[in-house]
């Protein structure tokens, strides 16, 4: 007979310190309201803090939850979140991670594992069909993920998942990753030092027995055939496939919107090699490979034949590596970039934060700010494949300079000093990910409004190019005009911030991956609506689910609120974006003026009907909302 | 006749092709109850589906001791006499594809039937293109 898990939500509640490990079951109010993975994560989050806390404290919470729809068949759905308070910027932070690790705790009945405590060795959780056990890490505990991962399939056999840390996290880098299934990141904020604080290796688990029967199997079937026929049809389906999210890196870099020479360029001189072109003319690209029931394969896998970096083989690069490792620190060599998005991989390192540091030290290097001894016999100009192939070691390990770098490009510029800070690109201690958001409004207001940072990954708002008719057809939905789908104006883009805010919350929330809900739109509102109630059983329409994606993003204001976040204009946009102009080709001067990100950022605040000098939802949102449980927690501690 | 056709380079392990067939089959998604199983290699990118593919010699119909397992003449696939089934494994031990497994506890194998001609994991792989369902030597 088959064994079916509940569809009632459960936290596997696992304090390090007391050594407990105890189940609590999600209320229906929570799911309705929440709807599930990041969502719910932010509520339990929330409830849990009641001012600042030191994010590697054992107090701080580790939060891995993951969708509503993970475990299914449903297009897209492997992608589940870490959620914690981040070492980087001691903020709210969620890391939204694909693989095969969501399916698996979804099947084995956990949909969120929250960790507490400090365990007093190091230690992994084993789930297994038998039960949950703390048990020793001590073996591997310095390992790398492939070497973490190898030493747990040669205890519990080759079919388990695994979520870990490399070096970087045991050694409480904050700019340390997550790492599931091998090469999948939750990479941002730090989440990696989080669990490394924690004496926490690891969480395995075994192949799982149990199923997962949907509430309504009939209307469940029709949705989700009727959304990946949907997404077989979208312009961007063969993109994807072919190219994975490096497609466009040439067209970047020939338009000098690629983010080069740690954000003084937007264009390297040859990018050739940089390619996913290029990597499939030259067979580099042996493989692709799927999140759970993913149906694009964006993710490449890539193995180095010829030249100093035979041999190198990894996931990816995706473009935010290439951009990050390559263009950044002006490395033209995919042999170099693959060995260095390699080596972050294996030692637990977030590749943009990585890249941010690295290229940022050359820069220092540049201009003579860097003491020269601390990075004696190394190559740290522009374009050296040696700085970004040796330096992730040093990172991880915190020796010499990489220790200097471990904490992240503002706190390097603290230590460095002089004016290295106006090179740091970051906010609030968050390197920016790699997008030229000079000339990009949209992206500009989604990043400085973003409740972890400088990213692309809670709001990304490409409808606004305007380059496929799915992508001008949403951006008429949303602001009456087909017109708008310009990066170039201000217009209207609090309204396309919002709506792709309140799409990205449902679909982290479902566990869907952001490309069928941004980039090519077969997760319409409508559709995610459809999919949580057949499978939940509760009723849930297009503006109901649209309003719990608003709640999340408020509740996530309000847990900032909390942790001491408070409006700061110089803080819409790094400095070098809001001090230095860039030319694109055809656009000249381009910069992030303080007028124009404070009328975009108060127009958002209106819509958002939040207060437009300070950003703080006041009572009447909350009580719009249902967030009322959360009112003592509007004002700043 | 059509029959299942595997290139193990182009699949991705996404299992969305588990995960259907296991719906598709008992309305829930049990990965140990799909016909369609993937070996997992994940440190080097390879995935290697294991499916019945209707091979010529049928070596699970002929090892049978008690003839529970025969060819269903309409698609081809394997059809099973659960009542006949002794729960052996010798079909699973004779299939040199390693397409046949037993789930814990069960006495009857887990063996693709494919869903009376219109497979549910062919149709979740459209576009990495791994399995296929079609005549031999038949271009996409």
């Amino acid at each position: 007979m088959i064994e079916n898990r509940s569809l009632e939500q459960r936290v596997l509640n696992i304090d390090l310190s007391r050594k407990s490990i105890e189940w609590q079951a999600i209320s229906r109010d929570d799911e309705r309201n929440y709807l599930g993975g990041r969502g719910i994560a932010a509520a339990l989050l929330a409830r849990s803090l009641s001012g600042p806390i030191d994010p590697l404290s054992p107090d701080a919470p580790l939060i891995f939850s993951m969708g509503t729809m993970t475990g299914t068949n449903t297009p897209m759905s492997g992608r589940s979140n870490v959620t914690f308070v981040s070492p980087a910027t001691r903020l709210y932070c969620k890391a939204n991670v694909g693989g095969h690790f969501g399916l698996y705790c979804k099947l084995h009945g956990a949909d969120y594992i929250r960790i507490t405590g400090r365990a007093e060795e190091p230690t992994y959780v084993w789930i297994g069909d038998d039960g949950i056990e703390l048990r020793s890490a001590g073996e591997f505990w310095g390992k790398g993920v492939r070497g973490a991962t190898a030493a747990l399939e040669a205890i519990h056999g080759q079919d388990i998942n695994v979520a870990c840390i490399g070096p970087a996290g045991k050694n409480l880098v904050r700019i340390a990753a997550v790492m599931s299934s091998v090469y999948n990141a939750a990479a941002r904020g730090g989440g990696g030092a989080v669990m490394g604080s924690k004496n926490l290796k690891a969480i395995a688990l075994s192949r799982p027995k149990r199923g997962l029967t949907p509430h309504d199997v009939s209307l469940f079937r029709d949705v989700q055939a009727e959304m990946r026929a949907a997404l077989y049809q979208d312009t961007m389906s063969d993109s994807y496939y072919t190219y994975g999210t490096a497609a466009s890196v040439d067209l970047m870099n020939e338009t000098d919107t690629l983010p080069s020479y740690n954000f003084q360029r937007g264009s390297i001189e040859t990018i050739e090699e940089l390619t996913s072109q290029y990597w499939n003319e030259k067979k580099l690209l042996k493989g692709r490979i799927g999140c759970a029931s993913c149906i694009y394969s964006c993710h490449r896998f890539i193995r180095i034949e010829e030249g100093p970096y035979r041999g190198a083989y990894s996931a990816g690069p995706e473009y935010e590596t290439v951009s990050a490792l390559g263009s950044g620190p002006a490395v033209d060599s995919i042999g170099a970039v693959q060995r260095s998005n390699e080596l972050c991989n294996d030692l637990g390192l977030d590749t943009i934060s990585a890249g941010g540091v690295i290229q940022w030290a050359m820069e220092c290097a540049e201009r003579g700010v860097l003491p020269p001894e601390m990075y004696e016999g190394l190559d740290l100009s522009f374009g050296s494949a040696e700085a970004i192939t040796v330096l992730p070691g040093m990172i991880a390990r915190r020796e010499g300079l990489g220790d200097v770098l471990a904490d992240g490009v503002a706190e390097a510029a603290r230590r460095i000093g002089g004016e290295s800070w106006k090179w740091a690109v970051h906010t609030r201690g968050l390197e920016q990910s790699r997008v030229e958001t000079r000339g990009t409004m949209g992206y500009a207001l989604a990043f400085a409004v973003n409740p972890r940072g400088p990213d692309h990954l809670h709001t990304e708002c490409i409808a606004e190019f305007g380059m496929t008719p799915e992508m001008k057809d949403l951006i008429e939905k949303i602001t009456g005009s087909a017109e708008l789908a310009r990066p170039d104006t201000t217009e209207k883009r609090a309204e396309i911030v919002r709506w792709h805010e309140d799409i990205y919350a449902v679909s982290d929330a479902l566990g869907l991956c952001a490309f069928i809900s941004t980039a090519a739109y077969g997760a319409s509102p409508e559709r995610c609506a459809r999919l949580f109630q057949a499978m939940t059983g509760i009723e849930t329409t297009e503006e109901t689910v649209m309003r719990a994606g608003r709640r999340i993003v408020t509740l996530e204001r309000l847990i900032n609120l909390v942790l001491g976040w408070k409006e700061d204009p110089s803080q819409y946009a790094p400095w070098r974006l809001m001090n230095e102009t860039i030319d694109m080709s055809g656009n000249e001067n381009l910069i992030l003026d303080e007028t124009t990100m404070k009328g975009m950022v108060q127009a958002y605040y209106d819509l958002h009907g939040w207060d437009r000098e300070t950003g703080i939802p006041g009572s009447t949102v909350l009580e719009d909302l249902e967030l009322g449980e959360f009112s003592s927690k509007e004002s700043p501690c | 006749m059509k029959r299942m056709m595997i290139r193990q380079e182009q699949c991705t392990g996404c299992e969305s092709c588990v995960l259907s067939c296991a719906f598709a089959h008992h309305d829930t998604f049990a990965l140990d109850w799909s016909c369609i199983q993937i070996v997992r290699h994940e440190e080097q990118g390879e995935f290697t589906p294991r499916v019945c593919i209707q091979c010529e010699e049928r070596f699970c119909v002929a090892v049978c001791p008690v003839d529970a397992l025969s060819v269903d003449p309409e698609v081809g696939a394997i059809r099973i006499d659960i009542d006949a089934c002794i729960g052996c494994r010798a079909c699973e031990t004779a299939c040199p594809y390693g397409a046949i497994h037993f789930v814990d506890e069960r006495s009857v194998p887990v063996i693709c039937d494919l869903c009376g001609g219109q497979p549910a994991c062919v149709a979740t792989c459209q576009k990495p293109g791994a399995i296929r369902y079609g005549e031999a030597g038949e271009t996409e």
